[in-house]
């Protein structure tokens, strides 16, 4: 499938809090509650449409592990947005957000939009950290703030697209320079129209893309 | 890491030592050393550092040919052909040489056939080749160099004209790694070198694209294009990880330390050799030549797909990973060649088993399609492990994908424990969305629901199940409702309405929840046959229950039915098809109402209004219950008894008259016994009903309105009087006293002798008139009738003149004229003694035979004639007996031979007899007393003697014959059509009285001819006044029972 952009994403966050989790209610609609854990970089992709456009959004899964972290900074550069993921039932995986953040700044482009996510609100019961907290926090650092749950798919799809929307009035608004690369967005290869008879030039597979690798 | 470590004891692969015998060590001796390798089309290509080129079999037979004068430095076997690209040094200096061979052709030294030579120069400078690639469609070739230049050239390959080449990129870093990448659309050229990753596009010539992936880069043979996996990836080692690349940037990464030497790709498999310091694992395999202070790689095997190492061992030194034969092989430093055998997958996954690695041992089942037996018994043994952990929420997962191959009560037993009812309860309900549920299972589900509810107080499992689309659940409905019934009748209810168990629905509804206008609200939902057969079903209850809506319902149903909510214009009509209105049969349903006579008059009058055609019995059954209404009705009995009338007067409503008339005699309703009677034409019985209830007003006009069709109503109208009535009134004693006499109904004497028998209330004063009229008539009959004789005498005396006369006197012939012409007569005549005479020629012309005189011979003829048949008759005796016998009537044969003379002999004693009488009757007065003896010796003797005989005998206190009343009574009770054929039977037997007797007998016929007169032979006897015949005839008349 042809696609106007490809947005990168990266999803950071302790180990645990349900990055993968998040990823393949995402892009597969399902959950999975053992999960595995991340090694290196995983992978998704999937076709949303903003503004009756087609858009590629390309994510990276990224280990928590203090062990692999520079692994996972070196993604941050090539992603236009980033969910900084916690999860509401472990107020540890909020109090290192921060460093998250500190992180994140650091190693990417300066126009990256950070989307905050308390996870795991399916589990009321066992909350630890409050959505007021969540909420007073993106605010002071100025994310874009949202509790999900990837066992429910509650908000799921809201915190992709929203970033991705988010990026694309950045687009708009001309603050991005899509020509480079390295901010996390392409243009889609449509604007070439050699062969147009020839949708799915891009060789992706579309949606169902990601989780394989 | 983590990850490693766990995974770190598994090995999928069987490392095999020396399986080559040595061959490939055998042919590097010296200096010589293998300086690049390559593999495809069935063998192993090995190029030395000498130049040579070796080409290996499966049987690890070598073949070997000088490609280069100097070295091989690069080699390229393309995969599917026989095709061999070689870049190599024939001279000393930087000058190389890209060889294109084809193995198959060997020329007669064994060289293959070499299709060019051609020198790689990027711009004309000279630099040392560092990667080759080619694609498998031999139409693409790429070459990166040492200094960063990218050569391709394109068309065929073997071919130098046609193969044009194109410097895609100039000086930078070094090239290290080249890779062709196809997409049903695009091909891609994937680019690595030392500081950077990246793609072209290569689809169109001249317009090649160029996307920069990524910043680091790899050394050489460090990188490799991942095919078989959904979007295959361009994989780049470096020394924290393995990266990928897709056309669009990267991609994932393994996180896998080390310093990488050498990447490949085996079917879904990365092998990835790295430098280590650790001492070699194989030390022990290796023949012991290994020192173990030499610095070894390790080579770890990742499992893609399923993430995880799936082999991992160091070594030494590996110098080149083959690919070949379906398996892969390793050679290293010192020309060793290794196999590594990929176990079978039984064995793979018994040994996951052994260290509980289920997942992964279902992971790998799965992508290696392995049977569904085999991976549900991983899934049970999963399950029973996770079980054994304690993890039941996480067993009954594995359990569920058991189902349709594991027994389902293994995991049931399992789960009885109560602390499990929830994971029993998903299991169960995953064996019904599995559609593999019994109704045990269906049971044991409900029962889990209801004890979840209880004491959890989750009930919304219970709905959810109820709720369930057919399709989702499959469940024996009937056992579920049984089961909800006892728990939670509400959702047995529930259940029975979603999945259309109408009969469920309407049982719930009744027995468990007592709804029952609900009921018929449901069963008008329904189509036709259903809400039928419903109503059939349980009509008895519901009309007991709410008589008034299932009257109102059973209306609609029995005259145009159509389910509630259903469309207005069926989709028949649509079609063009108008279907016909349901209606059930009425009498289907009467039987509902039989405590409710009034529901059941409303139901069959709107039926009936509705136009509906009834059976006989549905009016009977209407008929019955109105007078059943009207009995029991208080205040308007008027109104059900004119429709009672209405209905009785419908000719359209073919009721069963008999049996409406038993109905209405039981119910004493007179209207409609009066009007049934009269439709019958059964007069008498108006008049007998009028007599019982003495209604004498009624009996008066019922006896004129029917009298001219039965005469015989007076009679009886006088009877009633006579016995019934304490004091009759005169007038209505009169018109019947005038009516009788005028019509001759009965005979003075029995009027009379009724009117004493009885009521002594009625003086003679009542009757005077009537009498004073009966004599009067009767005088001036008497009269008449003795005139009459007279003049018969007068014939007899002149008659016996005559005879004397003809006996004994002389005649005188005085004839003049002849009998026949009429001519005077003439000489020769013929004289007759009656006065005839006749010329001898007309005589002889006129008759025949000369017996008698011709004029008078037909009168004579006559006379005789009758003579002879009565001599005849009496000799019937034998016959009459013979006949009295057979007959079924003997009275009528008796009285038929009487009337031919049979019984003669005893007429002198009735002779007799009647004379006493008519002396007695002739008598003026007429005393009480009397009567009796008159009527008894009337009864005794005389003509229709042994009729009255058997009659009284039958009968003995009643003189008027005609049917009973008490007989009447009788037969109503029954059937009255049977009465009705007695009664005519009678009038038959009547008939055949007065037709027989006085036809032949009666010699007082107005139209008297005396020449027919039988008696007249016996003149002398019957002489006196006194004929019995006379008598009879008119005793006859009176008496006759059956007039
Ligand atoms: N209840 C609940 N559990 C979750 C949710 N997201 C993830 N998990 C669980 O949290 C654990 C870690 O999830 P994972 O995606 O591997 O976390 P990651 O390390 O951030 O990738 C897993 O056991 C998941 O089952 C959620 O939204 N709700
Ligand atoms: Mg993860």
């Amino acid at each position: 499938m042809s696609y106007a952009y490809l947005f990168k994403y990266i999803i950071i966050g302790d180990t645990g809090v349900g990055k993968s989790c998040l990823l393949l209610q995402f892009t597969d609609k399902r959950f999975q509650p053992v999960h595995d854990l991340t090694i290196g970089v995983e992978f998704g992709a999937r076709m949303i449409t903003i503004d009756s456009k087609q858009i590629k959004l390309q994510i990276w899964d990224t280990a928590g592990q203090e062990a692999f972290r520079s692994i996972t900074r070196s993604y941050y550069r090539g992603a236009a947005g980033a969910l900084l993921v916690y999860d509401i039932t472990r107020r540890e995986t909020f109090n290192h957000l921060t460093t998250w953040l500190d992180d994140a700044r650091q190693h990417s482009n300066s126009n990256m939009v950070i989307m905050l996510i308390g996870n795991k609100s399916d589990l009321e019961s066992r909350r630890e950290v409050k959505k007021e907290e969540g909420e007073a926090f993106a605010r002071e650092h100025g994310l874009v703030f949202m509790e999900t749950s990837a066992k429910t798919a509650a908000n799921v799809e809201e915190a992709f697209i929203n970033t991705a929307k988010e990026i694309y009035e950045k687009i708009q608004e001309g603050v991005f320079d899509i020509n480079n690369e390295a901010n996390g967005i392409k243009i889609g290869p449509q604007h070439s129209p050699t062969n147009p008879s020839l949708p799915g030039a891009t060789g992706s597979s579309g949606s169902q893309g990601g989780g394989c690798c | 890491m983590a990850f490693l470590e766990v995974v770190e004891k598994i090995s999928f692969f069987d490392l095999k030592t020396n399986i080559d015998n040595g061959n490939i060590a055998d042919l590097f001796k010296e200096d010589c050393k293998i300086n690049v390798t390559s593999s495809g089309n069935n063998h192993l290509v090995l190029g030395d550092s000498s130049g040579q080129v070796h080409l290996v079999t499966r049987s690890w037979s070598v073949h070997s040919f000088r490609a280069y004068e100097l070295c091989t430095d690069h080699l390229y076997q393309l995969k599917n052909s026989s095709l061999l690209v070689t870049i190599g040094q024939d001279e000393p200096g930087v000058n190389p040489l890209i060889k294109i061979w084809d193995t198959n052709r060997l020329d007669k030294n064994g060289t293959p056939h070499c299709f060019r030579v051609t020198r790689a120069l990027p711009g004309n400078r000279p630099v040392q080749v560092s990667a080759l690639c080619v694609h498998e469609n031999l139409q693409l070739m790429a070459l990166g160099f040492v200094d960063g230049s990218l050569m391709l050239y394109r068309g065929d390959i073997t071919r130098e004209r046609s193969s044009k080449q194109k410097l895609l990129r100039d000086a930078s870093s070094t090239v290290t790694g080249l890779a062709f990448k196809s997409t049903s659309s695009n091909i891609y050229l994937f680019l690595a070198t030392d500081s950077s990753v990246l793609v072209y596009n290569i689809t169109h010539k001249d317009k090649e694209e160029r996307i920069h992936l990524d910043n680091i880069g790899c050394a050489k043979r460090c990188c490799v294009l991942a095919e078989s996996i959904q979007e295959s990836h361009f994989m780049v080692g470096r020394n924290d990880a393995v990266y990928c690349y897709t056309t669009d940037g990267r991609g994932p990464c393994y996180a896998i330390d080390g310093e990488k030497v050498m990447l490949e790709w085996f079917r879904s498999y990365l092998i990835i050799i790295s430098k280590t310091n650790r001492p070699t694992a194989v030390n022990s395999v290796s023949n012991g030549n290994q020192s173990s202070g030499l610095q070894g790689d390790s080579i770890t095997v990742l499992d893609i797909h399923n993430k995880f190492i799936v082999f991992s061992a160091t070594m030494s030194r590996i110098k080149a990973v083959l690919n070949e034969f379906g398996s892969f092989y390793l050679i290293d430093e010192e020309n060793r060649v290794y196999h590594l055998d990929e176990k079978d997958l039984q064995s793979k996954l018994s040994l996951l088993f052994k260290k509980n690695l289920y997942d992964i041992a279902i992971r790998i089942a799965k992508s290696q399609q392995y049977d569904t037996e085999g991976l549900v018994d991983i899934f049970k043994q999963y399950g029973d492990h996770l079980c054994n952990k304690g993890d039941y929420t996480g067993a009954i997962e594995q359990y569920i994908k058991t189902i349709g191959k594991l027994e389902p009560s293994y995991v049931i037993r399992k789960f009885l424990d109560s602390q499990h009812i929830e994971k029993l309860t998903m299991y169960l309900q995953a064996l019904h969305k599995e559609r593999q549920a019994t109704e045990d299972h269906t049971t044991l589900l409900l029962n889990c629901y209801t004890k979840l509810s209880n004491t959890l107080g989750q009930n919304e499992g219970l709905k959810e199940f109820i709720l369930s689309k057919d399709s989702d659940l499959s469940y024996d409905v009937d056992v579920a409702i049984k089961v909800c019934r006892q728990g939670s009748p509400s959702e047995a209810l529930m259940l029975a309405k979603r999945h259309e168990k109408h009969d469920w629905y309407i049982k719930l509804l009744i027995e468990d929840h007592q709804k029952y206008c609900e009921v018929l609200e449901y069963i008008s939902s329904l189509n036709f046959e259903n809400a039928e057969t419903y109503m059939r079903k349980y009509g008895n209850i519901l009309i007991e229950k709410v008589p008034n809506e299932s009257t109102q319902f059973l209306k609609k149903l029995c005259t145009n039915y159509k389910p509630r909510d259903s469309m207005i214009i069926s989709e028949n009509a649509l079609t063009g098809n108008y279907d016909l209105p349901h209606h059930a049969e009425p009498e289907d349903f009467i039987h509902l109402f039989l405590n409710n006579s009034e529901r059941l008059v409303e139901f069959l009058e709107h039926v009936i209004e509705e136009g509906s055609i009834l059976t006989t019995p549905v009016y009977n059954t209407l008929l019955e219950h109105y007078l059943h209404v009207w009995t029991n009705s208080q205040n308007d009995r008027t109104k059900w008894s004119q429709k009672i009338l209405k209905l009785l007067q419908n000719p359209d409503i073919k009721y069963d008259k008999a049996q409406a008339l038993v109905v209405c005699h039981m119910h004493s309703f007179g209207e409609g016994i009066l009007y049934l009677y009269e439709e019958q034409k059964l007069y008498q019985q108006i008049l007998r009903h009028h007599i019982t209830k003495n209604d004498m007003n009624s009996i008066l006009a019922c006896c004129r309105r029917f009298g001219n069709q039965e005469p015989n109503l007076w009679v009886q109208a006088l009877w009633s009087c006579v016995r019934d009535t304490p004091n009759p009134p005169q007038a209505l004693l009169n018109e019947i006293l005038t009516v009788i006499a005028k019509e001759r109904l009965l005979s003075p004497q029995l009027v009379i002798d009724a009117l004493g028998s009885e009521n002594t209330d009625i003086t003679v004063g009542h009757i005077k008139s009537y009498i004073m009229n009966e004599l009067e008539q009767e005088q001036g009959k008497t009269a008449e009738i003795t005139g009459l004789i007279q003049n018969y005498r007068k014939d007899t005396d002149k008659l016996k003149k005559q005879l004397e006369t003809l006996k004994s006197g002389a005649i005188v012939i005085q004839g003049s004229r002849c009998a026949a012409c009429h001519h005077p007569l003439e000489l020769p005549t013929i004289h007759f003694l009656c006065q005839h005479s006749y010329h001898q020629h007309c005589f002889q012309s006129f008759c025949d035979e000369d017996q008698g005189c011709p004029a008078c011979q037909p009168e004579n003829k006559n006379l005789l004639e009758l003579l002879k048949a009565r001599e005849h008759n009496r000799d019937l005796n034998e016959t009459f007996h013979s006949q009295l016998e057979k007959a079924h009537d003997g009275y009528s044969v008796a009285a038929e031979y009487f009337g031919r003379g049979v019984f003669n002999s005893y007429k002198d004693i009735t002779n007799k007899a009647v004379k006493k009488l008519i002396e007695k009757k002739d008598e003026e007065e007429i005393s009480r007393t009397l009567i009796p003896k008159v009527e008894k010796e009337l009864r005794d003797y005389g003509y229709g003697a042994e009729a009255r005989l058997r009659q009284s005998e039958k009968k003995p206190s009643q003189i008027i014959p005609p049917i009973s009343e008490g007989k009447l009574r009788q037969q109503e009770t029954s059937r009255y059509g049977s009465s009705l054929k007695s009664n005519t039977n009678f009038d038959k037997k009547k008939d055949v009285y007065t037709s027989n007797i006085p036809g032949t007998l009666n010699p007082f016929e107005s139209d008297y001819d005396p020449s027919n007169n039988p008696f007249e032979n016996e003149q002398e006897e019957s002489e006196d006044d006194t004929n019995p015949f006379r008598d009879n005839y008119e005793c006859d008349k009176n008496l006759n029972p059956f007039s």
